[in-house]
């Protein structure tokens, strides 16, 4: 059993390790990680919902770095690949081309998940230190809990040390052990900051939120992965995009419409984002019912299956080579 | 009867641009049969359709008409790739995998055991001479180098049917020699070999039977040593033989014949004459770091 899945995970791991030593998906992790720590510190105008806008610029970030991110490395992987050669090289041994697909998605996609749980240990520690409460003499007091954000800053830079450290002495991949560093280092922020000040607990609900965004992200690397089957970056670039800005727009296309109307159809293909986005859900105090979740991760992955059956399907009379 | 591990039949390959409109016909009516154990070599010139035929064989390409099997079957079929070795014209490698992680991918694409793949690796290694570079990414490696890690990968599964696109390309004479014996080798343990090359001298060294193409076409096909005798014609090469002697018999010789006698001094060909010079120069060199020691006076 596991010796016919090994091509599959071979491939899926080689896709990861690809995909997450590239300099761009370091740099857009890195970027998007440290731009929601540093959110709480420049927020001037926050007409007291402090914690409300860093947890929504971290889960924007989520979604348009894993975006960048997903779609980069599908291009990367999947379509610069099968121009160069290395497909063919992988398809003329005993591997069928769904096979590789699909395995290129798991690692693409991969990445995706590894950047986001560096970004959501960045939003979780953003949200509670940007409303940090206190005792100001008798009154209690919001405050911003500057010493978390710069404990998970320097534990960013010190994993980056500690990567090139890593690649000098020990000849160690300089990405990806920049990259676990970035998602060790803020799951590490997390816990310290966790234990130096129990009595102020983290905003778990953040959790269900992030998990729907990798929900959507999955549902557009599968998307890259079945367009770079037969296309370049570049067209793979301009469909996703479409998909999302139509996708953002869905609850006023799509909202109202029946099951079996053409709107309908539109609705349940197109990755509805508004289905995805918790954040005002979190903010409005809401209760986020697991049943949603689940029926919101069950369309995800029809969406998943949707879109590489049909990357199977274009790549299956590709020629290659 | 004579197994046949690979059969086209009246195979054409057209490629089509965006719109479908043909744009080249790569291969035309191509009928080939090469037989089990031995080395058939693919020739042509750039363009002539060897690397499209050999895609269609590993069902990267599929024809446009006809018939391509491959081991009895289609050259679709999973089952079929895992018995068979393949060594791009460009060896297509990971650039940040070093040898010995490239090796271990193609070993587990061929669901081989972490044991298995560590055994064969270390094999493969020793074999394409990259023990001491086998922990360097692909990606600063020469042309040669990359190449030899290119063979490497094509006989991780231990093939019946090897399928080599230009083997030699990028490797020095002796890597080129190294190569061509292997070939010779493997050919020898009853792998059958599917091999192009631009290098005719090469193919001549190596191969059992050829076929040349031109423009997608077959042009001629057959043993080696069939084509290339010319049935009207006898050479005789003659030892300890000085020009008065030689001339004598060349007089004698169009007496008895009746037609022109043409006499030339054999020579070697410039690879065996550049493999002599180089290792005895190898040779002196081991001797002289042999002998260090000694000449130093540190010796026994």
């Amino acid at each position: 059993m596991f010796r016919s899945l090994r091509p599959f995970l071979t491939i899926a791991k080689t896709t990861w390790l690809e995909a997450i030593q590239q300099p761009v998906a370091f740099l857009t992790a890195l970027a998007s990680v440290v731009l929601t720590l540093m959110v709480p510190i420049f927020q001037f105008h926050h007409f007291g919902e402090e914690g409300r806008l860093a947890r929504d610029s971290g889960l924007s970030c989520l979604l348009l770095g894993g975006l960048v991110l997903a779609v980069g490395a599908a291009g990367r992987s999947v379509a610069r690949e099968i121009e160069g050669g290395t497909a063919a090289a992988a398809i003329g041994k005993p591997v069928s081309r769904s096979v590789f697909l699909v395995a290129k998605w798991v690692g693409i996609f991969g990445v995706t998940l590894f950047f986001g749980v560096a970004q959501t240990a960045a939003t979780l520690i953003a949200e509670r230190s940007s409303s940090h409460a206190v005792i100001v003499g008798d009154v209690p007091a919001q405050m911003l809990d500057v010493l978390s954000l710069l404990l998970a800053l320097g534990l960013v830079a010190l994993s980056l040390l500690l990567a090139a450290f890593f690649n000098w002495a020990l000849r160690k991949r300089f990405g990806v052990m920049a990259f676990a560093g970035l998602v060790l280092s803020q799951l590490l922020a997390v816990a310290v900051t966790e234990w130096k000040n129990p009595f102020v607990p983290l905003n778990l609900r953040v959790l269900p939120a992030a998990v729907l965004i990798l929900a959507v992200l999955a549902v557009f690397a599968s998307l890259a992965a079945a367009l770079a089957a037969r296309f370049r970056t570049g067209t793979i670039l301009a469909v996703c995009t479409g998909v999302l800005l139509l996708g953002l727009a869905g609850d006023t296309l799509f909202g109202t419409a029946g099951a079996f109307s053409l709107r309908g159809i539109g609705s349940g293909v197109l990755p509805d984002l508004q289905n995805f986005w918790l954040s005002d859900a979190v903010a409005r105090g809401g209760r986020i019912s697991s049943g949603y979740l689940l029926e919101a991760l069950l369309h995800a992955a029809v969406l998943c299956v949707l879109f590489l059956t049909a990357g199977c399907l274009l790549f299956r009379n590709r020629d290659l080579g | 009867m004579e197994e046949h591990v690979i059969e086209l039949h009246a195979v054409r390959k057209v490629f089509r641009d965006f719109w479908r409109r043909p744009t080249v016909v790569a291969v035309d009516g191509l009928n080939l049969s090469v037989r089990r154990g031995e080395v058939f070599g693919l020739l042509g010139p750039n363009g002539s359709g060897k690397s499209t035929t050999i895609k269609m064989l590993l069902g990267l390409l599929r024809p446009t008409s006809g018939d391509v099997k491959l081991l009895g079957a289609a050259p679709t079929d999973v089952s079929v790739k895992a018995r068979i070795g393949y060594l791009p014209e460009l060896s297509h490698l990971h650039t940040f995998l070093t040898p010995r992680e490239t090796l271990h991918y193609y070993a587990s694409l061929f669901g081989l055991s972490r044991a298995e793949a560590a055994e064969r690796t270390r094999e493969l290694l020793a074999m394409v001479d990259l023990e001491s570079a086998a922990d360097r990414p692909v990606g600063m490696f020469s042309k040669g180098m990359a190449r030899r890690v290119g063979l490497a990968q094509a006989l991780i599964n231990k093939p019946e049917l090897l399928i080599l696109d230009e083997p030699t390309s990028g490797l020095d004479p002796i890597g080129t020699r190294e190569v061509k014996d292997l070939i010779r080798l493997l050919a020898q343990g009853g792998v059958t070999i599917l091999t192009t090359s631009h290098l005719l001298a090469d193919t001549e060294d190596i191969c059992d039977r050829v076929a040349i193409m031109d423009r997608g076409v077959l042009l001629a096909e057959g043993p080696v040593a069939d084509l290339l005798r010319r049935p009207d014609a006898v050479r005789f090469t003659l030892q300890g033989v000085d020009e008065a002697k030689a001339e004598a018999l060349r007089s004698r010789l169009e007496t008895e014949c009746g037609g022109t006698v043409r006499q030339d001094y054999p020579s070697m060909s410039l690879e065996t004459y550049f493999l002599q010079v180089v290792s005895k120069e190898r040779k002196r060199d081991v001797e002289k770091f042999a002998l260090a020691p000694f000449l130093r006076g540190e010796g026994k």
